[in-house]
């Protein structure tokens, strides 16, 4: 999978020269080394990793880039010193795809963005996922309500009120939540006594 | 006590209190020794409070509540038990939205164009999402009839790189702390048009943030730094200071800002008096309200959550032992 590979990552003495080292034999590869995170850079350049050290102001830009859901979110690598005691596992807690401890060799840091790409992967699933169950499982109580609102309004019984909203669906080419909730809305307002 | 404790900042003027504190010996004053570490993003000084790796840290007042809600991070009961200043954020537009019209005005009014034609929306830049800067920034726009989340595009940027992001073009307005309104100014590239005061009249600012676990651990540690920043700030409220305290922050080492911008900044800023360091359970509440407003989302009982994390208590309890 880490073949024709992009990386970002902040020029740092060493740590440019361990990322550089470490890359070596990935074909194709492109680095773009950059002092500073430039967002429009980054979404032209479209990298499939970002590196940064935690020392980096950047840090809290690619931060707020991971929970924007527009922008177009990448795993971001973070190089941690090693006197700093527990962070890189906070960081990796707090949405750090992977971490670099300095002067580790430069055999593991192939690996080490490999791991971290498809760990991002991962989560970025995991919470579309996530997502979409919510979304369905509220769809599901609204479709429930309109339901037990059709049985009592119309004296309906439970399988003849669910094949009306599915009718109703069906007629409107929408999907069967949002009807039932367009429904409970205007239950809502038709009970302030517009006529029936 | 064990060892060196280890208190972490962001260059900006508002750390002064740890910086004099630290410079003027009332730290040692307390007994205490410590060492400061400058940091590069309000992130890493989250984390390595969390993890342990710093004792404490000067941190955005809504900072230390999104930590312990765990919004935008993992939960990590953080408290408050010290507010270090009020004042110094700001506004800075580019120069060629600042005209002579009612600040603002251009903005609101090149916002409506870009949406009306289609255009990619206006970029404004905030340092942190759990920030005054960010609240004041979003209703400074809604005054102008400018929806932040849809009108325009907030994006986040360390303070230290907006007056070149301005100059650039990659932004056309920023809301930091001080000094970097006053050195956008100095550039020629931007124009501070409101100061917090203005929208968010006693916003709190910045306070010292510690987990609850090291607060209950430290209580005499906690204490000692609670007293001593509090007589930071009284100095560095000082007018007869105002030249030491600009030279100390222009440092590298500190801030690392022009001195004059860091002058002009001091003007703004507030840092004692009136109850000042006092962190205020209506602040607490205010900052909870703030976290709802702007959808980052909610603790589950907003008069719980205040009382364990903004710490009146602690601070009492501190200047009574003093």
């Amino acid at each position: 999978m880490c073949s024709d590979l992009k990386v970002v990552y902040e020029p740092g003495s060493a740590r440019a020269a361990l990322g550089a080292e470490g890359l070596a034999g990935v074909d194709p590869l492109e680095v773009r080394q950059a002092a500073q995170f430039v967002e429009a850079e980054a979404a032209d350049f479209r990298p499939d990793v970002i590196v940064v050290a935690s020392e980096s102001p950047d840090r809290d830009t690619l931060e707020s880039l991971r929970e924007a859901s527009a922008a177009n979110p990448r795993p971001v690598v973070m190089f941690v010193d090693r006197s700093e005691p527990g962070l890189a596992d906070e960081a990796v807690r707090a949405g750090v795809a992977a971490y670099v401890v300095d002067g580790l060799s430069t055999g593991r840091v192939r690996p080490i963005l490999e791991v971290a790409m498809s760990r991002f992967h991962l989560m970025h699933q995991l919470r579309a996922d996530l997502a979409k169950a919510k979304a369905d499982l509220a769809s599901r109580k609204t479709v429930e309500r309109a339901k037990a609102l059709l049985m009592k309004e119309r004296g309906l019984d439970e399988e003849a009120a669910y094949r009306l909203l599915r009718k109703l669906s069906m007629d409107s080419g929408r999907p069967l939540g949002a009807v039932a909730a367009d429904l409970l809305a205007f239950a809502g307002v038709l009970k302030g006594g517009e006529g029936s | 006590m064990t060892g060196e404790l280890q208190l972490g900042f962001i260059p900006l003027v508002d750390a002064a209190p740890l910086i004099v504190a630290q410079a003027r010996g009332l730290f040692a004053a307390e007994g205490l020794s410590v060492a400061l570490s400058r940091e590069g993003s309000w992130a890493t000084i989250r984390d390595k409070v969390a993890a342990g790796a710093l004792d404490g840290a000067h941190m955005l007042s809504p900072m230390v509540f999104a930590a312990s809600l765990g919004i935008g991070s993992e939960t990590r009961a953080m408290i408050a038990p010290i507010a270090l200043n009020r004042g110094g954020a700001a506004v800075t537009l580019s120069t060629r939205l600042a005209g002579d019209e009612p600040p603002g005005a251009q903005l609101a009014r090149l916002a409506r164009r870009r949406q009306e034609e289609g255009a990619s929306p206006l970029t404004l830049a905030v340092v942190y999402p759990f920030s005054i800067h960010n609240y004041l920034l979003r209703t400074w726009l809604v005054r102008l009839g400018v929806d932040p989340d849809r009108d325009v595009r907030l994006t986040v940027a360390p303070p230290s790189r907006t007056a070149d992001l301005l100059a650039e073009g990659v932004i056309e307005g920023f809301c930091a702390g001080a000094p970097w309104n006053a050195v956008a100014e100095a550039a020629g590239v931007g124009r501070t048009v409101v100061h917090v005061e203005e929208v968010l009249p006693d916003a709190p600012d910045k306070v010292l943030g510690v987990t609850e676990y090291w607060a209950a651990a430290n209580p005499q540690i906690l204490a000692g730094l609670v007293r001593a920043l509090e007589a930071a700030g009284r100095w560095c409220a000082g007018l007869e200071n105002r030249q030491a305290l600009t030279d100390l922050l222009a440092r590298p080492e500190h801030v690392g800002a022009p001195p004059q911008a860091i002058a002009d900044s001091l003007d703004q800023i507030v840092f004692a008096g009136a109850g000042l360091a006092r962190p205020r359970p209506d602040h607490a509440l205010w900052i909870l309200d703030q976290l709802a407003r702007w959808g980052q989302g909610e603790a589950a009982d907003a008069a719980k959550a205040a009382g364990r994390i903004y710490r009146p208590d602690l601070y009492d309890q501190a200047l009574s032992a003093g």
